[in-house]
């Protein structure tokens, strides 16, 4: 979700919200003779508002799972958490009296700012990164299939090589109709068009001797077959688009023209696979947060409630 | 397109939807088995809002000493009844018409914190607007803290138009005592300090002007002559004083006597007693009537003409006294000097019983505790130099001059905020009479108050 303009009401609301509690805690803390407790009227309301906020925010993750319930729409109880939550915080510093009291209040005070401050740091992350990603992942495909897409780019580089410099002695296991249908040099043709660079030819079935071969055999066994295996892997030039970009450039002056069209398309399989490679990092980064986000905050929300029962029993 | 996805990805988890689901479960699990095992463990620490106060630290595991759960009742809010009784917390004042509980003014739950610090706003409360059950109150309304509202010291405050007086009858000017003295007992030029005359009670300097002969004689005067009683409204304190905190009253003994003779006669290195005109002048008595006996020589008196300076015509040369005559003149010239220079120069002397001729020696009155409503302790103020409180010590010529510094000289220091020392109201006030204070009956036992029990 993007912070833009459509953000503005609830942002209004939240700062609304917050100024009002803002002032009616000070005036509570400057009066109170015994000063602020979590324990007064207001204290307790604090509490149970802060927590009220709380527990809508991480009812989002329920409604995702019902998106069929007519509760609302997604959107809206997107920006429910984001605000309601980041509101939580101060209201429940309100509660606390900017204290974090002790064992349990300590625990649900670190998770508490733990939640808010990933939640920032993953709205934030959610507002920049699907730009990077539009930009700098234009074949961006599934997340959950890079692993598959990884693998038909490799049988597809097998086969463009194999084209010219015959068989290369490699276990055959790629999808036949893959590659009848057009295979990846298909899309990334779409994805080339869309970004208005020129559209690579398809590869001609054209055999060279193996003279001509060797560059370019040497070069795919050696550096772009382990690198399209393993294109994680620190230090290959292959995962540097310059240098991969040289490398290609070298390749071509050593091979006759009819190998070019090979190449170039080798050169847009190396391409795709540095953008998975690209797109993993970039989801890493979109989602990863989640991983501290979603269980600090039910671990919150559970001890949460065993804090209002135990503090109202006390 | 659509040949290149596997359709079925979907039902496939990554490893970031495998982490995110077991961190799910498996972190609020971790938080729910903690919860519980202390729970089963019995131990409520951990619902604990707070870290206890000093005070109460050993209660930090036993939820149930104060918070005594009361049949019908959902909260098991720490009730007065649980503090009273290990504790008693006397009424502030008889006249008081708000009464708080307990926890109002010592709040727990708040760290190592000093319980009785209480916070200014509850005594503001009624001391803002100071209202009492018997009407109309003698004490200062709209006080809220040391700085806000807080009156001059009722010592230095004018009393019905007259300014402020010390009440004592002892005639001291400071202003005198303060400079440099030409003759001293132990040599010339003498420059006292403020310690060789005033001391804590319990101080165990050395007083420099100190006469032995006075200091391990006994007197027949009260206490109450020399520093009056504190008046019934003064607020005692919960624990006894060290002695310390107030400086003592000055003794001629110890302060006055190595400088301030009570020489009676030439013949004699001793001085009379310091002590009542009776006591002093059956003394003379004694004393004379001892000489005459030893030096019976001294009935025939050779008297010096050169020494009648009133012109009045000299007697005989010669003059023969008897016993009792030699006696009573003797006694006579002494007690005109006692009576009318040596006493006079510090006590205010009145008409005594017309029988005996003898004076009647005021009161000293000397005012000990100027603030009976508050806690002074000079003792905690050691560091600092006398006269930069009592700067009005160094030129006081009065007796009457009222020595106590003033409420500014105290808000030099003692000021809200860093680099200042406590200016709440619990630093100079006792909130309870501890003069009404009742005995407690124990309710713990040391190993039962450890393992979970009363």
């Amino acid at each position: 979700m993007r912070i833009d303009e459509t953000q503005r009401g609830w942002a209004i609301a939240s700062l609304v919200i917050l100024a009002v509690f803002t002032a009616v805690y000070v005036a509570y803390a400057v009066r109170a003779p015994e000063g602020p407790r979590g324990g007064s009227a207001l204290g307790l309301s604090f509490g149970v508002i802060g927590f009220g906020f709380m527990i809508f925010a991480a009812l989002l993750g329920a409604r995702k799972r019902v998106p069929v319930w007519r509760i609302g729409r997604a959107q809206a109880w997107m920006r429910g958490h984001l605000w309601l939550g980041l509101l939580s915080l101060p209201v429940i510093l309100f509660h606390g009296r900017f204290h974090f009291g002790g064992t349990l209040t300590s625990v649900l005070m670190w998770l508490l700012m733990i939640t808010v401050v990933s939640g920032l740091f993953g709205a934030a992350l959610q507002h920049y990164v699907p730009r990077v990603m539009t930009a700098d992942v234009k074949l961006e495909t599934i997340y959950d299939e890079i692993g598959t897409v990884r693998k038909l780019l490799r049988e597809e580089a097998d086969r463009a090589v194999e084209t010219v410099c015959g068989p290369l002695g490699i276990g055959k296991s790629a999808n036949e109709e893959v590659l009848r249908a057009g295979g990846l040099s298909a899309a990334r043709a779409m994805a080339t068009m869309n970004s208005g660079t020129a559209v690579a030819a398809a590869a001609e079935t054209v055999v060279l001797s193996e003279e001509e071969c060797a560059p370019l055999r040497k070069f795919y066994l050696g550096e772009m077959r382990p690198f399209l295996e393993e294109p994680k892997r620190r230090g290959a030039r292959l995962g540097n688009a310059d240098k991969a970009h040289g490398v290609f450039s070298g390749l071509r002056t050593l091979m006759p023209p009819s190998g070019q069209a090979t190449l170039q398309d080798l050169e847009d399989i190396c391409d795709e696979a540095r953008q998975l490679v690209r797109q993993e990092q970039l989801h890493h980064w979109l989602h990863g947060w989640l991983l501290v986000h979603i269980p600090l905050s039910l671990a919150l929300i559970l001890l949460g409630a065993v804090h209002a029962v135990m503090a109202l029993r006390y | 397109m659509a040949q290149r996805i596997d359709l079925n990805y979907f039902k496939r988890p990554t490893g970031l939807k495998r982490a995110k689901f077991w961190l799910s479960v498996g972190l609020p699990a971790l938080a729910l088995v903690w919860i519980a095992w202390h729970g089963i463990s019995r131990d409520s620490r951990v619902y604990s809002s707070g870290r206890m106060s000093e005070a109460h630290a050993v209660l930090e595991a036993e939820c149930g000493a104060c918070h005594v759960q009361t049949a019908g009742a959902f909260s098991a809010k720490a009730s007065d009844a649980a503090c009273l009784a290990c504790h008693d917390g006397p009424i502030h004042h008889p006249a008081e018409t708000n009464s708080l509980s307990c926890a109002t003014c010592h709040t727990e739950h708040r760290g190592r914190v000093i319980i009785v610090a209480a916070r200014n706003e509850i005594c503001a409360t009624c001391h803002g607007d100071l209202k009492t059950s018997g009407g109309a109150t003698h004490f200062a309304s709209g006080v809220y803290s040391f700085e806000d509202g807080h009156p001059q010291f009722a010592a230095l405050r004018p009393n019905g138009g007259a300014p402020a007086s010390d009440p004592g009858t002892i005639k001291v000017n400071h202003a005198i005592h303060m400079k440099p003295i030409r003759r001293g007992p132990n040599g010339p030029n003498v420059q006292l300090v403020c310690g060789d005359c005033h001391q804590p009670g319990a101080a165990s300097g050395k007083w420099i002007y100190a006469d032995a002969r006075y200091t391990t004689a006994s007197t027949s005067y009260s206490t109450q002559d020399e520093v009056p009683p504190p008046g019934k409204e003064t607020t005692r304190r919960p624990r006894p004083m060290t002695g310390r905190e107030l400086m003592a009253a000055v003794r001629f003994a110890y302060a006055c006597a190595g400088c301030h003779s009570l020489a009676f006669d030439k013949r004699f290195d001793e001085g009379v007693p310091h002590d009542k005109p009776e006591i002093v002048h059956a003394f003379l008595v004694k004393k004379f009537s001892e000489y005459i006996a030893a030096h019976p020589s001294e009935l025939r008196e050779t008297r010096d003409p050169g020494r009648d300076l009133t012109g009045k015509p000299l007697q005989g040369a010669i003059r023969v006294y008897t016993l009792k005559e030699w006696v009573g003149a003797r006694i006579s010239e002494a007690e005109e000097l006692l009576w009318r220079k040596t006493c006079k120069q510090c006590h205010a002397l009145g008409l005594g019983v017309p029988q005996s001729n003898l004076p009647v020696v005021e009161p000293a009155r000397t005012t000990v505790q100027w603030m009976p409503h508050a806690k002074f302790d000079h003792d905690a103020h050691r560091g600092f130099s006398c006269g930069n409180c009592h700067e009005k010590a160094l030129t006081s010529t009065e007796t009457s001059d009222v020595l106590l510094p003033g409420i500014a000289t105290c808000r030099v220091c003692h000021a809200p905020g860093p680099q200042h020392a406590e200016s709440r109201c619990f630093e100079c006030h006792t909130y309870h009479d501890w003069s009404k204070r009742k005995e407690i009956k124990p309710t713990f036992t040391l190993p039962a108050l450890r393992t979970g029990g009363r």
